[in-house]
């Protein structure tokens, strides 16, 4: 109980003598700032990537790939997919016909509209009930494609950044492609295209479709859904749920950007602990005479070091909320589209915490030392102090 | 004595007496840098730390510049139109590529795709005919007594030397690999072997991938017979690129499959471009690093002369004069933060190896050690100026009451 009030009063003492060591005490609070402003300013860049990724997913979407393959360019036979049209527990369209979206992606490129550098986006054969499929999808301009024509719709960001207009001719294989209509589709910030895959497919002399995805009559249908698929010896494939598939694309592309932002971030973070390790020195050793004779009074030296302690921790938490509110203010929501992935950078409550976090850490690793020689300033000090 | 000596003598003269100078307020400054050697362990370590992070930052910039500059522009690729991806080109436009004059040597590649024991585990395959020659259409460096096992191997595969590191794979090892290629016999299961290791110098080249037999593959595969992703071409000059890629393209120009043809310098400066989106992150980081820098050196400056205004009123006494003083507290603090800075910059070069299996080709130019050098002495005179001033200005009865 005595060592509380000690603590109090003594934290009371140090907050009070901040206006008068303004210098040292910046220094602590700016420090921490710009160390977590960088890490949660890089941190913005994975957890945006993965909120655009996982934007539209729904649980009830379901992806069938070749046993142990993953990624987007699968063999799936005419047969295996016909074979999929008889699953149980897949949901009807308005057609009455059941939700299987064949898929067959060619990757294309086009040159972006400003800087005339290359970019690649996938154009994408899809059944004709994809509107059906991805009830997210909303045709803004023209119409939709007609299937066995060489048409084409584009999303958004292609007559954004490519310049794919609506009546403008592509050439694909010597054949020209019109492109009929453009949409958007929930968060998609990409250029995508789509065409009626069995015409793609023909123009690619292809005979595999590279995915086959299916929605179910409700998300608690999957365990069901995923047994029927693994009990079908002929169909050779397994279902996987949308969220895995996307979460597994997405962890090779955020691991490289959480290790540099991690990396930068520790580094920062070293050396404002550093800087606060200095700082609080300064002023612990400016109040020697204050501080023995603190002592010399009767206050414990328990109560000194963690009084020290926590006003360095004290100090750190200020830092770090300015620094996520100055990433929020700069970061958030901007468009950056490294390796060809546009996302808006997020900022969100969840880093900011990890930001406070880190803080703590450096707040208490900076104020360990200085707090120690706080607490161990000999009494002599004080009677030698005019 | 010749017209000349005095001068001479006048020469050597100033020489000495200015390293004396030298040798005189070495001891000095040394001195003054080590009054408070916690302090000033404290401040070098940040600033070393700071650097670190420049060092790297900057080495990741240069490095992806050098890279571009290294890749090779007298190998070219020609691939469809459409995509460099998933749209194929048959084997047959092999003889109309030859002839197109300039055109030293051309090879098929087949790419594709498959997962060793986990669907995670990506594993890059290469297929080349490998005929007398091939790996001069390539970035690839191999020894000879591989290439030899190579071509004498029907299922055997070249590893990049870091993906048998990876893997633990050893020369003569059976590699199980799993595909989206069908096989003839209905399967997906390939299975190669080990019949030696490469490097690549290439940056584009990727890591877990490993080279095998075209022939082989094309034979054994369900579908896709007789075609390839690319032709990987070694031309003449370098200088002939650019004609060499159009008159390509021109012949294969209204055929249905059209090509495009490209140097690996371009692919590079395409895939880089890619990255350099990033630039501005890396900017805003080098800049609060050093404002942190800055922030945290000025006080600590500030405090120190606060601290010594005693002894400096001493030194005015004994005959210092106001320049002398200022001069020796910049000194003081440039002198810390320039070994700091070389010291950072040195540890940021022991980071670049182990940082390299996550970002390619990083490198610390002198420009680089000089800019970063430039940056710690600017950083210190800037942290300094307004307590050295004070300092030069200083009354001495003012500074000696102040004990």
């Amino acid at each position: 109980m005595n060592f509380l009030r000690q603590f109090l009063a003594l934290l009371r003492m140090n907050l009070a003598g901040i206006p008068q060591r303004t210098g040292a005490v910046l220094t602590v609070v700016v420090g921490v700032m710009c160390a977590v402003g960088v890490l949660v300013s890089m941190l913005s860049m994975s957890t945006g990537a993965r909120r655009q990724a996982l934007g539209d997913v729904r649980a009830d979407r379901v992806a069938l790939t070749p046993i142990g393959s993953r990624g987007s360019e699968n063999s799936i036979t005419r047969e295996q997919a016909q074979a999929a049209l008889d699953l149980p527990y897949v949901d009807r369209g308005s057609d009455g016909k059941p939700l299987v979206l064949l898929q067959s992606t060619v990757p294309i490129e086009g040159r972006r509209r400003e800087s005339g550098a290359r970019i690649i986006f996938p154009l994408t054969g899809v059944s004709p009930n994809v509107t059906d499929y991805y009830p997210e999808m909303q045709l803004t301009q023209g119409r939709m494609f007609t299937a066995g024509l060489h048409e084409l719709v584009v999303s958004r960001a292609c007559s954004q950044f490519v310049g794919f207009d609506v009546n403008d001719k592509r050439t694909l294989r010597g054949i020209d492609w019109t492109i009929v209509g453009r949409f958007t589709q929930g968060s998609l910030q990409q250029c995508r295209v789509y065409a009626d895959v069995d015409t793609l497919m023909t123009t690619l002399t292809r005979n595999s479709y590279s995915g086959v995805t299916v929605r179910l009559r409700s998300a608690g249908d999957y365990p069901a859904f995923a047994r029927a698929v693994a009990a079908n010896p002929g169909l050779k494939l397994e279902a996987i749920p949308e969220r895995q598939l996307v979460e597994e694309d997405m962890k090779r592309f955020t691991a490289l950007l959480n290790f540099v932002s991690l990396f930068v971030g520790t580094i920062m973070a070293i050396a404002a602990t550093l800087g606060a390790v200095n700082s609080l020195y300064a002023i612990v050793d400016a109040r020697r005479g204050e501080l023995a004779t603190l002592r010399a009074i009767g206050f414990g030296q328990g109560a000194i070091l963690a009084s020290v302690l926590c006003e360095s921790v004290l100090l750190a938490v200020p830092g770090a909320l300015l620094g996520s509110a100055l990433a929020w203010l700069l970061f958030n929501r901007m468009a950056v589209s490294p390796f060809g992935f546009t996302f808006e950078l997020a900022v969100t409550p969840s880093l900011a915490v990890l930001g406070i976090e880190w803080a703590l850490i450096m707040g208490v690793a900076g104020g360990l030392l200085p707090a120690l020689r706080a607490a161990r300033v000999p009494l002599t000090e004080a009677l030698r102090a005019t | 004595m010749t017209a000349a000596a005095p001068f001479a003598t006048v020469c050597d003269g100033d020489f000495i007496r200015a390293r004396h100078v030298l040798v005189k307020y070495l001891p000095l400054i040394w001195s003054g840098i080590w009054r408070k050697p916690g302090r000033t362990i404290l401040i070098f370590l940040q600033v070393a730390v700071a650097f670190v992070l420049f060092g790297v930052l900057a080495g990741m910039k240069s490095g992806i510049d050098h890279a571009v500059a290294a890749a090779r522009a007298d190998l070219l690729l020609v691939h469809s139109s459409v995509a460099l991806f998933g749209t194929n080109l048959p084997l047959g436009d092999l003889e109309r590529i030859r002839s197109v004059p300039g055109v030293r040597q051309v090879e098929p590649v087949e790419l594709f795709g498959t997962t060793y024991q986990k669907p995670d585990q990506f594993v890059g395959v290469v297929a080349i005919p490998p005929d007398n020659g091939w790996q001069d259409a390539f970035t690839y460096h191999i020894a000879p007594a591989y290439l030899a096992a190579f071509s004498s191997t029907r299922t055997g595969a070249l590893v990049r030397e870091e993906l048998a590191r990876k893997y633990h794979w050893k020369i003569g090892d059976r590699i199980p690999l799993l595909s989206a290629i069908t096989k003839k016999d209905g399967s997906t299961d390939w299975a190669f072997e080990i019949v030696g290791t490469y490097t690549d110098s290439d940056l584009g080249g990727g890591r877990d991938v490993i080279i095998i037999n075209y022939t082989f593959y094309d034979e054994a595969r369900l579908s896709g017979t007789g075609t390839v992703n690319h032709f990987n071409l070694l031309i003449s000059d370098p200088k002939l690129a650019v004609g060499i890629a159009d008159e390509i393209d021109r012949r294969f120009a209204n055929s249905s499959n059209e090509t495009r043809t490209e140097s690996l310098r371009e692919l590079a400066q395409a895939e880089l471009q890619a990255i350099g989106d990033l630039n501005f992150l890396v900017r805003a980081v080098i800049a609060a690093v050093l404002m942190a820098l800055l922030f945290a050196t000025a006080t600590m400056m500030m405090q120190s002369i606060r601290e010594r205004i005693p002894e400096l009123g001493v030194l005015k006494t004994i005959g210092f004069s106001d320049q002398m003083v200022f001069l020796l507290i910049l000194c003081e603090a440039t002198l810390v933060f320039v070994l700091a800075g070389a010291f950072g910059l040195a540890l940021a070069n022991l980071v670049f190896p182990w940082a390299a299996r996550f970002v390619p080709g990083l490198s610390m130019p002198a420009a680089i050690v000089v800019a970063g050098l430039a940056a710690a002495a600017i950083l210190a005179l800037i942290s300094t100026a307004v307590p050295a001033t004070l300092a030069a200005r200083l009354k001495v009865v003012t500074a000696l009451r102040a004990r």
